[in-house]
């Protein structure tokens, strides 16, 4: 580990030593991102159109709904939401310890693998060979690529870690420790278990949403976070209130984030314990849920009013605001009372849209936001863009968790009424269906627009380099002027 | 003070506890559980699986029809599942020991199939479910399942095959033509027939004595629905 007498570590290097050194793996990894990002809306479009009109795209095996549903997911969570999340990690590990990415050449390769994995096991779902467990569909063939590429990325973000140059002050890296230190157990647990041990019966099912919660937690949920303790006090300009405050957050939601998953099992076929042990952790939630926002929601307040607003900040506050709703909504839902009308309705996919596109989506929205213009030490080519991306993103959420929620409430309540006939509530949930689908087609429009965004801003530097280049190939150097 | 080791030491201390308790620990107990001999019949629970249905399995997981459909029954005290006919009984672990992998589901956009094979046992239903809902259900949104079918050409001067779907005219294809369902698609009925959860032994129901896994070898079944043609 690193030395722990700060005075021996050589000196930190400038921002602008940084920058240029972060820019080729992080732009790869965020460019990547927001490329998977417009590749999943698609998908989670098809399918929620898939939900409610039977004939839709209806030749092609390929875009059957449950396909394109896990398609989705492991594309946002894969390419998406992790992409983004490593960037992050790479960039923040390097800026706040003061040392130069190390390591960037492998980065990029792992990266182009990772890539490639995800590909091949997104396209391995749409023809037909997920694994059919819930939350690690991905085929056997494409998880040893991500193993390995992730593996070496993780562990060269590990050791920009060891080579920094500032002992850990920040909140915001002890959640990215926290993450690497995860990564792992989880990787493991996915490839082992699932590829090359298959577990027998319902036990497959509990492992898969082991890891399904455990990825929200520790590494979705932590890199979020890492991003939340980093960008709002630093573009609110006020420091995290209570540090001891901070600390506990921490550690009560290591302790209970890894349980509360099994809740989506009440009433199924497990051990009673089980269910048991995912309620209290559920409930438990609200301890670390509460400390995080305790600490993070006098900052919004606290925000000084001459400076002009961050644009990124917009992302940050709607997340911070999911993740605390996720929380208290999820400990509502743990209880037997509100379990007996929401269990197998929409407000399962509506709490997990909170968490996955609420908290942790728009916090990466947020990191693509405000690192893209720094790396490349522009702004967005056009800040109308840029607002109605922010603006669309957020009301697309909004619409998303809400329509699925309320048409949740709706259905559970139907399903109970017994001399209701089944088609009945099928009739009753198709509108919100319906509302989901305008919010997946307003959040694919809100990436597009990052997305073209992006292009053009690429596409400014590409014909500057060009020039550039263009420019010291034309002139002839001075030895080569006769004189 | 450099709490960098601390942290990912703790970290990692509470991914393997919830990882030794919530994965090991439901392992240890269920990984092993044993079938049971049903007295009435002397027959192994679960029942073995035809090779058509365990084709069908297969073809229910690639179509992902448990994004739709849920396999599990809760008890009366939860929920109105066995109020609305979905079982005789909740299901429980045990029930799930011969599917690779159970695909219990989440989410009940249709109805929930545990024990579809007890309340359906038409083919030619379950084909016209798949081909399009909406011939029994008007208005249904289950999708349609078209790549399970062939669209084919009746030969001039030939009746059509026995093997095609009876389709009603409004759905029918144009005269002349026949729509036949692939191996898939009849896999997936004589699968779906083998959806039964409502066998009652000791854990569900007193008093049947358990029996010692038969390690994979499934037992020969003479109730056992063979795949229909
Ligand atoms: C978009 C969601 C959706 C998907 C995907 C889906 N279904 Fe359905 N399914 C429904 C709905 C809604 C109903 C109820 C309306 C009806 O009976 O047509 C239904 C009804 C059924 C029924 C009748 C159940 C009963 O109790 O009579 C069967 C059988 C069935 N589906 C099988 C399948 C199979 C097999 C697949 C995969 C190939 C599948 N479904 C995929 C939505 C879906």
């Amino acid at each position: 580990m690193a030395s722990s007498n700060p005075p021996t570590l050589p000196p930190r290097a400038t921002p602008d030593e940084l920058d240029a050194a972060g820019r080729g793996p992080v732009l790869t990894l965020l460019v990547a991102t927001v490329g998977w990002l417009v590749g999943a809306g698609a998908l989670a479009l098809i399918a929620a159109i898939k939900l409610h009109a039977p004939g839709f795209l209806a030749d092609s095996a390929w875009l059957a709904c449950g396909r394109v549903l896990p398609a989705t997911a492991n594309a946002f969570v894969f390419g998406f939401a992790t992409q983004a999340g490593l960037g992050l990690a790479l960039w923040l590990i390097s800026r706040l310890g003061g040392a130069p990415l190390v390591g960037r050449g492998g980065i990029i390769v792992a990266t182009c693998f990772w890539n490639l994995g995800l590909a091949i096991g997104v396209g391995g779902i749409l023809l037909g060979d997920s694994t059919g467990l819930e939350g690690m569909e991905l085929p056997r063939y494409a998880t040893p690529i991500l193993a390995v590429a992730g593996g070496v990325i993780v562990a060269w973000t590990a050791a920009n870690f060891l080579a920094r140059r500032e002992p850990i002050r920040h909140v915001a890296e002890w959640y990215l420790l926290g993450a690497l230190a995860a990564f792992p157990w989880l990787v493991a647990t996915a490839t082992l278990l699932t590829g090359f041990l298959p577990l027998r019966g319902v036990v497959a099912v509990a492992t898969g949403a082991w890891f399904l919660q455990n990825l929200f937690t520790f590494w979705l949920g932590f890199l979020a976070l890492a991003a939340l303790f980093h960008f709002l006090p630093q573009l609110t300009g006020a420091p995290v209130p209570s540090r001891s405050l901070a600390v506990f957050g921490f550690w009560s939601l290591a302790l209970c984030g890894g349980a509360a998953g099994l809740n989506r099992f009440h009433g199924g076929p497990f051990p009673a314990w089980m269910i048991s042990v995912g309620v209290v952790a559920s409930v438990l939630m609200l301890v670390p849920t509460l400390a995080v926002a305790r600490n993070l929601f006098p900052l919004l307040r606290r925000h000084d009013r001459t400076r002009p607003p961050a644009p990124a900040l917009t992302f940050f506050r709607a997340s911070l605001a999911a993740f605390t709703l996720a929380g208290i909504l999820g400990a509502a839902n743990a209880g037997d009372a509100a379990r007996h009308v929401t269990q197998f309705t929409l407000v399962t996919p509506a709490l997990d849209q909170l968490t996955l596109w609420g908290f942790v989506g728009l916090a990466m929205l947020g990191v693509v936001h405000d690192l893209v213009p720094r790396l490349v030490g522009r702004a967005w080519p056009s800040a109308r863009l840029a607002r109605w991306h922010q603006r669309l993103a957020v009301a697309g959420v909004a619409l998303l968790v809400v329509s699925l929620g309320v048409g949740g409430v709706v259905q559970g309540l139907a399903l109970n009424q017994s001399a209701l006939p089944f088609f009945a509530i099928v009739q009753r949930t198709v509108p919100f269906l319906g509302m989901a689908t305008l919010a997946n087609l307003i959040l694919l429009t809100a990436n597009c627009l990052l997305a073209v965004n992006l292009l053009r801003l690429l596409a400014q530097l590409g014909r500057e380099r060009w020039a550039q280049f263009a420019k010291t190939w034309l002139t002839p150097l001075p030895e080569e002027v006769d004189p | 003070m450099n709490r960098a080791p601390w942290i990912a030491f703790g970290v990692s201390l509470a991914l393997a506890a919830s990882w030794l308790g919530l994965v090991l620990v439901p392992q240890l107990q269920l990984g092993s559980e044993p079938m049971v001999v049903i007295e009435a019949t002397g027959q192994d629970y679960p029942l073995a699986r035809s090779g058509g249905a365990q084709a069908g399995a297969a073809v229910y997981r690639a179509c992902g029809c448990a994004v739709c459909h849920t396999q599990q029954v809760r008890p009366a005290a939860e929920g109105g599942d066995l109020a609305r006919g979905w079982g005789r009984r909740r299901t429980v672990a045990r029930d799930y020991l011969r599917d690779e992998p159970p695909m219990l589901g989440s989410l009940r956009l249709g109805p929930d199939l545990a024990n579809l094979g007890a309340r359906e046992t038409n083919n030619v239903t379950l084909l016209f479910k798949l081909y399009d809902a909406r011939i029994a259900t008007p208005g249904s949104t289950m999708p349609r399942f078209l790549w399970l079918f062939t669209k084919r050409r009746v030969p001039a001067g030939f009746a059509q095959s026995p093997e095609a779907l009876p389709l009603p005219p409004a759905f029918a294809p144009p005269p002349g033509w026949e729509v036949v369902p692939t191996d898939d698609a009849r896999a997936l009925v004589a699968y779906l027939r083998s959806l039964q959860s409502a066998a009652l032994f000791y854990e569900v129901f007193p008093p049947v004595k358990p029996r010692p896994a038969t390690n994979g070898v499934a037992p020969v079944s003479a109730t056992n629905t063979p795949p229909t043609r």
